[in-house]
């Protein structure tokens, strides 16, 4: 029980600290460029800049 | 709506990213895997991962992000966040978070933190609201 609520002080400051510098609606989206999962496709977020509008999915398995 | 009926209603006009980031839940982390909150956490959410540990390596984030993508079949493509978290942290998007970037690039939809802000239904509607606007 300790353990978990080490985690969840953790991962709640870690929100806090990043949300707060997260872009808003209206803000220039930051640019990243990534490989996907088997490290042959590049992509770039600015590269639809001008073509298509992007949604973006953050998440992981667990 | 889910993600995965998003991407087939949508995909034509946007473009879907699906990124990859840090474990929120590994077994060497904040686990809920165990117990009963296991349990639930299987029960609510069946594709879900409770046997993951959090990658040391690029490689292996790799692997994990492809076992995710192969789970979820959300059908849209997966890309893997750096080591350093450097996109997680710009957009402050652990565990889970949505976001629209309008054409000029500019975000146009701002999602909650998730679990409890992650929203698909408001995302389709951002996506609704944006395409009327669009010539």
């Amino acid at each position: 029980m300790a353990g978990m609520l080490h985690y969840f002080r953790k991962e709640k400051a870690w929100q806090k600290k990043f949300d707060a510098m997260a872009p808003r609606v209206g803000d220039h989206a930051p640019d990243f460029e990534l490989t996907d999962v088997s490290g042959d496709k590049r992509v770039r977020l600015s590269e639809f800049q001008g073509h298509k509008p992007v949604a973006l999915i953050f998440g992981s398995f667990t | 709506m889910g993600l995965r009926d998003l991407y087939q209603q949508y995909h034509q006009q946007i473009q879907f990213l699906s990124i990859y980031i840090r474990e929120a839940h590994p077994k060497d982390g904040w686990w809920l895997g165990g117990g009963l909150t296991g349990k639930l956490v299987k029960k609510g959410i069946p594709k879900t991962a409770t046997d993951i540990y959090d990658p040391q390596t690029f490689e292996e984030r790799q692997r994990v992000a492809q076992q995710c993508e192969e789970s979820l079949q959300y059908g849209i493509h997966t890309y893997v966040d750096h080591m350093d978290d450097r996109v997680s942290n710009a957009y402050a998007a652990k565990p889970t978070r949505l976001y629209l970037v309008g054409i000029d690039g500019k975000i146009v939809y701002a999602g909650g933190l998730g679990p409890y802000g992650f929203n698909p239904g408001e995302l389709q509607a951002a996506i609704d609201t944006y395409l009327s606007g669009v010539d």
